[in-house]
C-alpha cells in the first residue's frame, strides 16, 4: 500500500515537533452485502473505505489525526497537523523500518471479492428459504450476506512495518413467526475469518432453520416470569454474559483510567473459582482472530481469570503506557477513522468439568436460556443487562415449557462470583461488539455454564 | 479529487456506458475532539472522511455502489459494479430517483463561529477543573470531551436534482465519576451550541449530581405498578420504536401499524410529531435523502395515526406522496426511512402532578440495553432500568437493577397523562428524539 521509504518520512515529519512515538495505520477496505427480505433479492451493498490515520505520542498524551488522501503530500500533510497539535519541541530519533511478516494463522482459500454476486446469492437463498419454508407461522424473512477484505498497513517508530489482509464472511438469517399471540424473532448469524469455503463448514440450510425453529418456537410461548432465580445459560452465544458482565471492565480503555470495577485486581479473587476465562486472537480463521492487532503487535492467548484469580487485563500501546504494562495484543479499531484502543478478540470462559443434565438437574426452579441476544454493560458500575432469545422453564430438574421476553440483569463482579458450574462443551458465537473504537468482530463463548442467582425480567 | 471532478468522471463514464438514470450522493465531515483525565489533555483527534454512493436504475432495478476513493479507476468501477448489483436484485416495487426544480422551505440560519482548537482545549480544561470542584465525591476517571463537527450532503442526480447542504457544531461531553467508598458510578451529559453560551456550571452539575444519585440505592420490589417515564428514558424508548412508523417496516410486515392508518393506535392525549426545522434539532435540513422537501407532520394526533413515514418506493407502494422521510444510515447506505425531531407534544400537568396522579409506582428515568431488550417487530420489551419509587404522589427512594417489561403498542395506548416538560435531551446528529415525562399505567417490574 504504501513504501517503507514514504513511510520513514512521514513518521519523521510525525516526530518532528517532540512526539516519543509515531504511528501511521492505512487501509484499504471492501465491504460487501446482499440484503433479502420478502423472498426477494432487495438490496447490495459494496462500499471501498480507504484512508490513513497518523497517531502520535508524548508522554500520556495522544494525537490522531486521519486523512483519506494516502498520497506522499496527504499523508505528510496529515503527520504535520499531527506534529501541531502535539504542540512544540524537537525530536531526535532515528527510524529505521524492518518490514515484518507474520505467518498467516488464518488461511483464506476463496477471497470473496474475487466471487460473483450470482454466487452469493445462490448461497443466501439456500438459507433464506430454508428458514421461510419452515413453517408456515413464518410471516417474514430477512437474510443478509456479508464479506470483508480488510487490508492494513502499520508503521511505527519502534521500527515495525507491517500488512495484514483480514477477510471475513458472515450469513445472518432472522426469521419473524406469528401464532395468532403477538410476532417473535428468531436469529442465527454464524460468520467467520474465512473466505467463502466457510460453506463447506457451515451448511446455510441450517442457518435458515435454527433462526426459522427459535422463532417458531418463542411464537408458541407465554412470557417469562419474573423474578430472582438459578439460570442455566446455552454455550456459544451464551458466552455474552462473560463479555458483558467482565470482558469490557477488563479492557485497558476503562482499566487505565480507574473506570473499571476490576481496577487494581490483579491477583486477587474476582470470580467463582470454576472460572476460568481467555482471550485469543490466535485461534485459527476465528470471526474476532487476528494476526497482528491495530497496532501492529501480534495476536495473543490472554488468560484473563485462572480458577478465578484475575491474571490479565487485555491492553493496547497507548493505554498500557498508563498502566505501566505491556501491549497484550487486543488494540482494535473499526478503520482508520477511529482512535484504536483495547477490545476483544476472541473471549470464552473455559470448559470445567460439569456434566450438562447435572447442571440443568440441579435447578429445581429455572431458567434455561438456551439462546442469548445482545446485551451491554456500565464497566464503572458493572451493572450490565442481556436479553435472552430463547427461553425455557427448568422445573425439578427438567427443561419445560419455552418462555418469551426474558432479560437477566445485574452486576458483574457479583454474577462471576455465581457461575458455580461450568461445564465440559466449549462452543462460540460471532457478534459485533460496539465501543469508541466502533464496532469490531468479536466471538463470545462458554460451555453450559449455572449461574446461581441472578434477576430474570420479565412479566 | 474533490467532488465535483469525480463526478464529471462519473457523469461521463454513464454516457459511455449508456446509463441515463443515475445520482451521486456525497457525504464528508471533519471533526476535531480533545479529551481530558485528570488534569490535563489525554487524546486529540482530527478526521477528515468522505464518501461517495453511486446509484443507477438499469432494467428498472435500483444497483448502488460506494467509495471513498475518489480516483478515476473508482469511477469506472463504481459504475461498473451498480450495474452488475442492479442485474441480480429482484425486488418488484417501482424504484425513483427525486425530480429536480422542487420547491423548499427556506432554512433559519442557525449557524455560528466555531472556536478555535486553542478555544476548545482552554474551555475542556477549564470544564475538567469544574467537575473536580463540585463535588468532594468526585474522583479520577472523570472527563471532558469536546468536539467541532462540520459536515455536508450533496446530491446530483440526472433529472436535475443539484442540492447542497453544510452545517457545523460545536459541544461538551461531560462524565462524572464519583464514589461513597465502597462503589463507583458515573453519568454523562452532552450539550451542543455556541461554547460560550453553553451553562458549564449546569451542565457540570448535572453530570455529577446524576452520578452520585446512583450510588447506594435499592432494587425495586417485583410487582405491576404504574410507571412515570422521564424525559430522557421516553426519549431511549421512543428511539428504538420509531422504526414502527417507517412504511417500509409496515409494508414488510415488521409493523402492526401497516394498515392503521386513520385508527387510534394510542390514548387521546397522545400527540407525536416529527419536525425537520425543530427549534432545538441542531442540524435542520430543508431535504431528504432522496432529495424531496421536508415538513413538519403529526404521526399520532390526539391518538390517532395519521400519517406513517415514507419515501419516493413507499409512498407509491402504498398510493400515497412521500412525506420526505427518506434517509440513508452511511453514505453507502440503501435509501431508508428516518424520522427527523420526533417527539411527544406536551401535555398539561406539571412533573409534580403527574407524579402526585401516579400515586405509588416507579420513576424510571434511565433504560439500557435497549438494542436487546426492545423487540421493534413485536414491541416486547424488557429492560434494565433505574429511577425512584413514587410513594403517595412522590418521589422517594432510588432504585436500581431491575427490569422494565411491556409492550410498546400496548404502552401508546396506556398512556395516562403527559407532563409539560419535553425536552430533547440527546440533540445531536440528524434525527433527534423529545419527551416530556410520561404516565403508563400497569408495566410489570422486575427486581426483588
Amino acid at each position: 500500500m504504501i513504501s517503507r521509504e514514504v513511510c520513514q518520512r512521514v513518521l519523521h515529519k510525525a516526530i518532528s515537533t517532540g512526539a516519543d512515538y509515531a504511528e501511521i495505520f492505512a487501509e484499504n477496505t471492501t465491504n460487501h452485502a446482499i440484503s433479502m427480505i420478502a423472498s426477494k433479492v432487495d438490496s447490495i451493498r459494496d462500499t471501498v473505505i480507504a484512508g490513513a490515520a497518523i497517531r502520535v505520542y508524548k508522554g500520556m498524551r495522544s494525537v490522531m489525526a486521519s486523512t483519506v488522501d494516502t498520497s506522499e503530500e496527504g499523508l505528510l500533510k496529515c503527520a504535520e497537523s499531527a506534529a501541531e497539535a502535539l504542540g512544540q519541541g524537537t525530536a531526535a530519533m532515528d527510524i529505521v523500518l524492518k518490514e515484518r511478516l507474520f505467518g498467516d494463522i488464518h488461511p483464506v482459500k476463496i477471497a470473496p471479492t474475487s466471487c460473483s454476486n450470482k454466487e452469493k446469492v445462490e448461497v443466501l437463498k439456500a438459507g433464506y428459504f430454508a428458514a421461510k419454508d419452515y413453517d408456515e407461522s413464518v410471516v417474514q424473512v430477512s437474510g443478509n450476506l456479508l464479506d470483508v477484505d480488510h487490508n492494513i498497513l502499520i508503521a511505527n517508530t519502534e521500527g515495525t512495518y507491517a500488512q495484514d489482509r483480514q477477510i471475513r464472511t458472515r450469513i445472518a438469517i432472522s426469521a419473524v413467526a406469528d401464532k395468532g399471540t403477538g410476532t417473535q424473532t428468531g436469529f442465527f448469524g454464524p460468520g467467520r475469518r474465512m473466505g467463502m469455503e466457510m460453506f463447506d463448514i457451515i451448511d446455510p440450510k441450517n442457518v435458515g432453520v435454527v433462526a426459522a425453529k427459535q422463532a417458531v418456537t418463542m411464537a408458541g410461548a407465554g412470557y417469562c416470569p419474573a423474578g430472582v432465580m438459578p439460570v442455566a445459560i446455552e454455550s456459544g452465544f451464551g458466552g455474552v454474559i462473560f463479555h458483558e458482565a467482565c470482558g469490557h471492565g477488563l479492557e485497558a480503555s476503562s482499566v487505565a483510567y480507574g473506570q473499571s470495577v476490576f481496577a487494581g485486581k490483579l491477583g486477587q479473587k474476582i470470580a467463582n473459582e470454576k472460572v476460568t476465562a481467555i482471550d485469543d486472537g490466535t485461534i485459527p480463521n476465528a470471526w474476532g482472530s487476528i494476526n497482528i492487532d491495530d497496532e501492529g503487535t501480534p495476536a495473543q492467548r490472554n488468560v484473563l481469570i485462572e480458577n478465578g484469580i484475575l491474571k490479565s487485563y487485555m491492553i493496547d500501546k497507548f493505554n498500557g503506557r498508563r498502566m505501566g504494562m505491556a501491549s497484550t495484543g487486543n488494540s482494535r479499531r473499526q478503520s482508520y477513522r477511529y482512535t484504536p484502543t483495547s477490545r476483544m478478540t476472541n473471549t470464552y470462559i473455559a470448559p470445567g468439568t460439569d456434566k450438562n443434565e447435572d447442571i440443568i438437574s440441579s435447578i429445581e426452579y429455572g431458567l434455561y436460556a438456551a439462546s442469548m441476544g445482545g446485551g451491554s454493560v456500565n464497566p464503572v458500575t458493572g451493572e450490565f443487562n442481556f436479553s435472552v432469545n430463547e427461553g425455557y422453564m427448568i422445573r425439578d430438574g427438567k427443561i419445560c415449557e419455552p418462555v418469551r421476553g426474558a432479560a437477566l440483569v445485574g452486576k458483574g463482579s457479583e454474577v462471576i462470583q455465581n457461575i458455580d458450574m461450568v461445564g465440559t462443551d466449549l462452543d462460540m458465537g460471532q457478534g459485533m461488539c460496539g465501543s469508541s473504537s466502533g464496532s469490531v468482530p468479536t466471538n463470545v463463548g462458554q460451555p453450559l455454564i449455572r449461574v446461581s442467582t441472578i434477576t430474570v425480567g420479565g412479566r | 479529487m474533490t467532488f465535483n471532478e469525480f463526478k464529471e468522471l462519473v457523469i461521463a463514464e454513464c454516457a459511455a456506458q449508456g446509463i441515463t438514470e443515475y445520482e451521486l450522493y456525497y457525504q464528508a465531515g471533519a471533526s476535531t475532539s480533545v479529551d481530558t483525565f485528570q488534569h490535563s489533555i489525554n487524546e486529540f483527534t482530527s478526521s477528515y472522511s468522505g464518501g461517495l454512493c453511486f446509484r443507477a436504475i438499469v432494467g428498472g432495478k435500483m444497483g448502488y455502489a460506494s467509495t471513498e476513493d475518489l480516483s478515476p479507476e473508482q469511477a469506472k468501477a463504481l459504475v461498473a459494479k451498480a450495474v452488475d448489483s442492479a442485474s441480480v436484485l429482484e425486488a418488484e416495487e417501482q424504484v425513483f430517483l427525486g425530480e429536480g426544480g422542487q420547491e423548499y422551505e427556506p432554512l433559519e440560519d442557525r449557524s455560528y463561529p466555531l472556536p478555535t482548537t486553542e478555544e476548545l482545549i482552554a474551555k475542556v480544561l477549564d470544564t475538567t477543573e469544574k467537575i473536580y470542584a463540585a463535588d468532594p465525591a468526585v474522583i479520577d476517571g472523570c472527563q471532558t470531551q469536546g468536539i467541532i463537527e462540520t459536515s455536508e450532503v450533496a446530491i446530483y442526480n440526472s433529472k436535475g436534482l443539484d442540492l447542497h447542504h453544510s452545517s457545523n457544531a460545536a459541544g461538551l461531553i461531560v462524565v462524572g465519576v464519583v464514589t461513597n467508598g465502597q462503589e463507583m458510578s458515573n453519568d454523562y451529559q452532552i450539550k451542543l451550541g455556541k461554547l460560550d453560551e453553553i451553562d458549564v456550571d449546569k451542565l457540570v452539575a448535572k453530570a455529577v449530581n446524576g452520578a452520585k444519585e446512583k450510588l447506594g440505592g435499592d432494587v425495586a420490589p417485583t410487582g405491576q405498578y404504574p410507571v412515570v417515564f422521564s424525559p430522557e428514558a421516553m426519549c431511549s424508548l421512543l428511539q428504538v420504536y420509531s422504526s414502527i412508523f417507517n412504511s417500509e417496516s409496515a409494508q414488510k410486515g415488521l409493523s402492526k401499524l401497516a394498515g392503521q392508518e386513520g385508527q387510534v393506535i394510542a390514548a387521546p392525549c397522545v400527540t407525536l410529531v416529527d419536525d425537520p426545522f425543530h427549534k432545538d434539532n441542531p442540524e435542520p435540513i430543508n431535504f431528504d435523502g432522496e432529495g424531496s422537501p421536508t415538513h413538519k407532520k403529526n404521526v399520532i394526533e390526539n391518538g390517532v395515526l395519521n400519517t406513517l413515514l415514507y419515501n419516493l418506493k413507499t409512498a407509491a407502494v402504498a398510493g400515497k406522496k412521500t412525506t420526505g422521510n427518506a434517509s440513508k444510515g452511511g453514505y453507502d447506505s440503501p435509501v431508508g426511512i428516518r424520522p427527523f425531531t420526533m417527539y411527544l407534544e406536551n401535555g398539561t400537568m406539571t412533573e409534580e402532578e403527574l407524579l402526585a396522579k401516579a400515586g405509588n409506582g416507579v420513576l424510571i428515568n434511565d433504560l439500557n440495553g435497549l438494542h436487546a431488550g426492545a423487540d421493534a417487530v413485536s414491541g416486547d420489551f424488557s429492560l434494565q432500568s433505574a429511577g425512584y419509587m413514587i410513594e403517595n404522589g412522590k418521589k422517594t427512594t432510588y432504585v436500581k437493577s431491575f427490569t422494565v417489561a411491556g409492550n410498546f403498542y400496548d404502552l401508546l395506548k396506556n398512556i395516562v397523562a403527559l407532563a409539560n416538560n419535553c425536552e430533547l435531551p440527546m440533540a445531536m446528529g440528524m434525527t433527534t428524539f423529545g419527551s416530556p415525562s410520561v404516565l403508563v399505567d400497569g408495566l410489570s417490574v422486575a427486581g426483588k
